[in-house]
């Protein structure tokens, strides 16, 4: 069997609270995702979801257990940058154009003409030919999402890592960019880790949805979806959409009663 | 619009202060006309021309003051932020030094420096100086923890961290503090005339208000706030320069 891209072996993330017993934010996190694959991540408000694709990207050190790129183990912000990461909110530096932005993880990696070629075919890509001058405040949030994603996908990573990049849109921009980003992932090719709470995103774009339990997270159950690609709004009707969104919405619903009875908001 | 609203701004202040001289105080040994001063002031400019040497006796210490400050405020201000150890060295003297008055000093740098320019240089230094440090120090502790995440996550090293991303957010920082740095500096330029100097305009400030020379004084006066506008305006424009997409994001 193939190397999978990406291997998480045990992935725990705690942090030390003097003379007490140390804050569990995620717990034994095994997962593997093989080459080309879409996964996501839901999982109740505060499961760790979005700590522990920090952890993976490097930002974060793992308190214990092991990350693996093809099969090659990842430490902290060490070594090729193989991963690209999608940040939540607006990550774009406000003192570069869209281009320059995505011209970021390339520059003194590749050759200035090259890098312009590879930053502008991305930029076409995520649909923002002509905008390539414009800084990033005078975008809209969903086209500031857009060049956030180019500029994660221009590094040509082995895994793309997405935090939420839908979550501060607004609802009819997010389902616009949720078809948006199948078909771009449909022509990138590439693996990806996606992070969100919102069910139906997941299981629209994905081809496995994990569960996160609530805290400490750990992985409740996994999801195949069973949906053909290429995939378009209509699919959200399908029976087997719907019959998927109710599962996991219902064991998303019992870890939050059960954080509640524990924890009372 | 907004131009009209300055302009009426400045012509009602200066007709308000006619009127205060002319009909309250009336007592030209005390206060005299905006009218009187603008005459005075172009005689001295365009007749007699014995404004230029203060005004370019000022300027050079005003420009070297704020230079040397830029020079050491700046690296120093990031070094503080990057290094903690240097943060806790260097902050017990700046705050001490900061919230002593400059006036303090200067006659101990009269003594150390003597009367020539570099005394005056090292007043208007140690005004300039601080605003442009702490400005430069913040503005590097308080880049976006984000941005910072951003240079990290695509990999970017040490330096390429530093140039491409805590440099360019610092800068509106750095230029709030050469800002701040005019205003501070200019008061450094009196202070300094006014001991042992022999041409400057505080010295010609200091001189008219001894001999009771109201218009003289004035013109003085007014030369310096024309050259703190001037600063700040020149300061404006390498700021726009410099900080070109900050330009609408303010305005909006």
């Amino acid at each position: 069997m193939a190397v999978p891209v990406l291997e998480l072996r045990n992935l725990t993330k705690e942090i030390p609270a003097a003379g007490q017993e140390p804050f569990v934010i995620f717990k034994n996190i095994s997962l593997t995702v093989n080459e080309g694959e879409f996964v996501s991540i839901v999982g109740p408000s505060g499961c760790g979801k979005t700590t522990m694709l920090r952890v993976i990207n490097g930002l974060l050190t793992p308190s214990s257990g092991q990350i693996f790129i093809d099969g090659k183990e990842q430490k902290g912000t060490d070594g090729d940058l193989v991963m690209g990461f999608v940040f939540q909110g607006a990550s774009l530096l406000p003192w570069r154009t869209s281009l320059k932005n995505v011209l970021l993880g390339l520059e003194g990696k590749k050759p200035p003409q090259e890098a312009g070629q590879i930053a502008r075919s991305h930029l076409n890509l995520v649909g923002l030919s002509g905008f390539e001058n414009h800084y990033p405040h005078q975008l809209s949030g969903g086209m500031q999402q857009r060049v956030n994603l180019a500029r994660a996908l221009a590094v040509d990573p082995r895994i793309l890592l997405m935090d939420e990049p839908f979550a501060a849109l607004d609802a009819q921009t997010r389902t616009f960019m949720q078809l948006e980003l199948l078909r771009i992932w449909s022509q990138a090719k590439k693996t990806v880790i996606f992070i969100t709470h919102m069910i139906s995103e997941a299981i629209l774009l994905s081809d496995r949805v994990v569960v996160f339990s609530r805290r400490p997270g750990r992985i409740r159950s996994e999801f195949a979806v069973p949906l053909a690609r290429p995939r378009d709004i209509d699919i959200k009707s399908d029976h087997r959409f719907v019959e998927l969104e109710n599962v996991v919405w219902k064991q998303i619903e019992e870890e939050v009663k059960a954080g509640r009875e524990s924890n009372p908001i | 619009m907004k131009g009209a609203l300055k302009l009426i701004s400045i012509l009602s202040g200066l007709v308000l202060w006619h009127l205060v001289a002319t009909r309250v105080v009336n007592d030209s040994s005390l206060l005299v006309s905006p009218l009187v001063v603008i005459a005075k002031g172009y005689e001295m400019m365009f007749v007699t021309a014995e404004l230029y040497p203060h005004l370019v006796a000022s300027s050079w210490i005003f420009l070297y003051g704020m230079l040397i400050a830029a020079l050491v405020g700046v690296p120093l201000g990031f070094l503080m932020a990057l290094s903690p150890v240097t943060r806790d060295y260097v902050n017990p003297w700046m705050t001490a030094l900061y919230t002593t008055p400059r006036i303090a000093f200067a006659p101990v740098l009269l003594l150390w420096l003597g009367i020539d320019i570099a005394s005056k240089i090292a007043i208007v230094f140690l005004g300039c100086v601080f605003p442009i440090l702490i400005n430069s120090f913040y503005g590097m502790r308080v880049v976006s923890r984000e941005f910072v995440e951003v240079g990290r996550s695509f990999r970017l090293s040490g330096v390429a961290l530093f140039v491409k991303i805590l440099l360019p957010a610092s800068v509106p920082f750095i230029l709030a503090g050469l800002r701040l740095a005019v205003g501070r500096g200019l008061t450094g330029v009196a202070i300094a005339e006014w001991f042992g100097a022999t041409e400057g305009l505080g010295y010609l400030i200091f001189f008219a208000g001894q001999t009771f020379n109201i218009p003289i004084l004035f013109v003085g006066v007014a030369v310096f706030a024309i050259l703190g506008i001037f600063g700040f305006q020149i300061l404006k424009i390498i700021e726009n320069l410099a900080t070109p997409w900050r330009k609408e994001f303010e305005t909006k």
